[in-house]
């Protein structure tokens, strides 16, 4: 049984579909990248699997449970994490209390206490390297430190899917590395799927995604093991914009 | 034990100042008008903070759980004062105080909490005027006459004894609602509760996507800050002034009151708004002497400055300042 | 018998329906622009209704004079408020100018009471009557309301064919675009800012001509409530879902009063009042976004 099945989700605003019957299976464990220019439909996507948007048609099933229509607080308990593309931690709050908080209400929110939350807080804090910092407000950090707490946030939510939106977007490459490497640590560690979006960072795509979906429009237009994506020229036109042969095609 | 102890620490310097008002009031001739007012600003100003505070949402109306919370001891101890039910009566009517305020609480937030931000305030402005003017045109409780139950109180306890209840102990009881206020207010923090509420004030959808059921803390919020104005309503207005009139008690003053008192102070702090309280007050007070009625007039101004320049209030730039220091663990 | 009293009552109610409605398309505006909701909007009016009242009992003044005098003060002081506070709490917290604006309401009256005191004034302005279909209507009822409908045209035009409201409706739409465009954004909220304030004080001077008795300081409370059932009902953004959504309030205020009228034990007034705030709620269930679809 898939982690995540999304099939033919449609979601529009007014006049436009900004998802255009989408379908895709994420396996336990996956890692996968979503690949597209500006306007794509990405971030729309992922705001539907999260139920910040409910979708106009298709389903979602989350390990073989339907939560089409599931109100988005719900979600999250099930097994679902999210990160934002322009980090959104709870700035008057501490690192730690960042933390603890997606521990409260997360999948073992229930059995944990408050304590136990705090705990589990600073284990994550040394996974993502802020160890000094866990009693600063998080509104006071740079934003690749906000990103990783974000991150430590929704991992302490011990989802089994995580949806990174653009988690690697601004930075150099010597941190983009870090990250990868982080990512793929924390696949390792907590055994969970991955679902990374990105616009084109190459670097993060090849050195850690088993699959690449690209979408173009609201619209799938490949889905593919990431070493025949990297030669599809599909994929390569919805990077450089025009056919890899170099004929302009009339849009 | 000890990480309880660590926990609830910073309640008892708070406990202890309660404690201390009161001997003060006990004890210098003449003060303790004076310090029952300081209560009633903190008490009201705690009570306000476990939504406004806790939430960032404002509710406008929120004189009205005071005003129900009077109705509800008023009906009380005007309806049975000859069932012999002695200090039991009391009881009856501060849980109707309560019960009502809950009631009504429960009745505006099925429909406000629904609504985000300005749409909620919108909502709860004419929450006040509302209950009052469907009291005065219903005639419900006697309408816009209001209910006077000095004489019921005398037969319920005897003349002597309802003059101590009026004059003595609804003060009284108003220190012990603060401290209760306190506590809540403590609890609310260090539990999931509170965490969940900073999660629901900083950022609403991003605390959705966390997991969090911001409906239900909101309500959770709403409920405990409504039913703790209703017992202030009943012991600081019912029971001590012993007469109930609409226009006093749904005037928009106090929620005008209790906004300065919660920003003043520190808004979603333990300390802020007994701190908010207590200079509120002691301003009132003493500027009644050379510039009287004219409080809302520098304090309006006063509250437009702490919003542009330190919306954390007195505890909130006092926290910052003690971060990382000894300090830390009592200031909140 | 009935009848004739409800009509003339519902006529009287559509008069002063457009009146409320002006006085409102100012707080649809503000929120329209800004996405501030001015919570001190009835003491803005307040004001409008002591400046007519100073300027026709100290100074003789016509009230239609008082007009765009009133309207000239409340752009200063929309200016004052933008330029003092307002601009810096735009990116803030909602909570932040909700309280603010709060504040300047309090200010407002405060101010008001200190200088004119507490009691309820009038002014009697007495130009005789006209007689209408089962009601009569003094002249004034009727210049206030001409007044209501020409101020909603005239802003109504101001939008559509002037450059600077063109530039006010292209920031509403688009705010980053319209600053690529050159439009200075700044400039236009404090504009739409002071433009709203400008027309709430002088619907002020309107409402006096409609009711020009019981004018106090503490009046402008109640104004505030009805303008947001009205701004509710008629699109919170929308200045001229306002104003019909001003009208529909006035039929609805005036037609319930004298249905209550009839009901044995119970204050009409009180209970009209007590309807208003239910309509409120009940929309703000429905559909908070205003019942009325207009652009």
């Amino acid at each position: 049984m898939p982690l995540l099945k999304l099939e033919n989700v449609t979601k529009r605003f007014g006049g436009l579909v900004a998802v255009d019957d989408v379908s895709l299976e994420v396996r336990h464990g996956e890692i996968i990248a979503i690949v597209g220019p500006n306007g794509a439909g990405k971030t729309t996507l992922f705001n539907v699997i999260n139920g910040v948007f409910l979708p106009d048609g298709g389903k979602i099933h989350f390990e073989g449970k339907d939560i089409t229509t599931l109100p988005a607080y719900k979600r999250a308990p099930l097994g679902i994490g999210r990160t934002f593309q322009i980090p959104r931690p709870f700035g008057s709050a501490s690192v730690k209390e960042n933390i603890a908080i997606g521990g409260m209400f997360g999948a073992q929110g229930h059995s944990m206490s408050v304590d136990e939350c705090m705990e589990m807080a600073d284990r994550y804090i040394d996974l993502i390297g802020l160890k000094g910092h866990s009693n600063k407000p998080a509104g006071g950090l740079t934003p690749t430190e906000k990103k990783l707490v974000e991150i430590a946030r929704a991992l302490a939510m011990k989802p089994k899917l995580l949806l990174m939106d653009e988690a690697m977007a601004g930075m150099n490459p010597k941190d983009i590395d870090h990250m990868v490497d982080l990512i793929k640590q924390i696949r390792e560690t907590e055994k969970i799927a991955i679902v990374s979006m990105v616009e084109h960072i190459m670097r993060a795509v090849a050195g850690l995604a088993e699959r690449v979906m690209v979408m173009h429009q609201g619209a799938k237009l490949v889905d593919e093991p990431t070493k025949e994506a990297l030669s599809d020229p599909r994929v390569i036109e919805v990077y450089l914009g025009h056919p890899p042969e170099g004929t302009v095609a009339d849009r | 034990m000890n990480k309880t102890l660590t926990k609830y620490l910073p309640l008892f310097p708070v406990l202890a100042g309660y404690f201390l008002l009161f001997l003060v009031g006990e004890n210098l001739e003449g003060k303790w008008q004076l310090i029952a007012m300081l209560a009633f600003y903190c008490a009201v100003g705690q009570a306000f903070n476990l939504f406004m505070g806790m939430t960032g949402y404002v509710d406008f109306g929120y004189v009205a759980f005071l005003g129900v919370g009077t109705y509800g001891m008023a009906i009380a101890i005007s309806s049975w004062p000859d069932k012999g039910l002695g200090l039991w009566l009391l009881v009856i009517g501060l849980l109707m105080a309560i019960g009502m305020a809950t009631l009504l609480s429960l009745a505006v937030g099925a429909v406000a909490l629904r609504l985000r931000g300005a749409y909620f305030a919108i909502a709860t402005i004419g929450v006040n005027e509302g209950f009052r003017y469907l009291i005065e045109g219903a005639r419900l409780w006697n309408g816009s006459e209001g209910i006077i139950f000095t004489a019921q109180l005398n037969t319920a306890f005897g003349r002597e004894f309802a003059n101590v209840l009026a004059t003595y102990w609804a003060d009284v009881a108003l220190f012990f609602i603060a401290a209760f206020a306190a506590f809540l207010t403590l609890f609310f923090l260090r539990s999931k509760v509170g965490y969940a509420l900073t999660a629901v004030r900083t950022d609403e959808d991003a605390a959705k996507v966390i997991g969090i059921n911001v409906t239900k803390f909101k309500i959770i919020a709403f409920i405990a800050s409504a039913s703790l104005a209703g017992m202030i309503g009943a012991v600081s207005w019912a029971l001590k002034l012993t007469y109930v009139f609409p226009p006093d008690v749904f005037a928009i003053h106090y929620t005008v009151e209790a906004i300065i008192i919660v920003l003043l102070g520190g808004a979603g702090t333990l300390l802020g708004p007994i701190v908010g309280g207590l200079i509120y007050g002691l301003s009132k007070y003493y500027l009644a002497v050379i510039l009287p009625g004219f409080q809302l007039l520098i304090f309006a101004p006063i509250i437009i400055m702490i919003i542009v320049l330190f919306p954390e209030g007195t505890v909130g730039v006092l926290k910052k300042k003690v971060q990382g220091t000894a300090w830390e663990k009592i200031i909140v | 018998m009935v009848y004739e009293q409800l009509m003339g009552n519902l006529i009287q109610g559509l008069i002063l329906g457009g009146i409320y409605g002006m006085a409102t398309m100012g707080l649809s505006l503000i929120f329209g622009v800004l996405k501030v909701v001015n919570v001190g909007h009835g003491q803005f009016i307040m004001v409008g209704a002591f400046i007519t009242l100073w300027m026709f009992n100290s100074l003789g003044v016509n009230p239609v004079i008082a007009i765009p005098f009133s309207f000239l003060v409340g752009m200063l002081l929309g200016f004052l408020c933008y330029y003092s506070f307002v601009k810096r709490l735009l990116k803030g917290p909602e909570l932040a100018s909700l309280l603010a604006t709060f504040s300047v309401g309090i200010i407002l009256e405060e101010t008001i009471r200190l200088i004119f005191g507490s009691e309820f004034r009038g002014y009697n302005w007495a130009l005789g009557k006209i007689r209408l279909p089962f009601t009569v209507l003094p002249y004034t009822k009727l210049i206030a309301f001409s007044g209501s409908i020409l101020v909603a045209v005239l802003l109504f035009l101001w939008f559509k064919k002037t450059r600077a409201g063109t530039a006010l409706r292209s920031v509403v739409e688009d705010s980053l675009g319209a600053r690529v465009c050159g439009v200075n954004v700044d400039w236009q909220y404090a504009l739409s800012f002071s433009l709203g304030i400008g027309l709430t004080v002088a619907s002020g001077v309107l409402l006096t001509m409609f009711i020009p008795v019981g004018i106090n300081p503490n009046m402008g409370g109640q104004y505030t409530l009805k303008a947001f059932v009205i701004a509710v009902l008629g699109g919170l953004s929308s200045p001229y879902g306002a104003f019909f959504g001003g009208i529909v309030f006035g039929l609805i205020e005036n037609g319930s009063y004298t249905l209550f009228a009839l009901l044995p034990n119970v204050e009409p007034f009180a209970l009209t009042r007590f309807l208003s705030f239910v309509i409120l709620l009940v929309i703000l269930l429905i559909r908070p976004t205003g019942l009325i679809r207009t652009k």
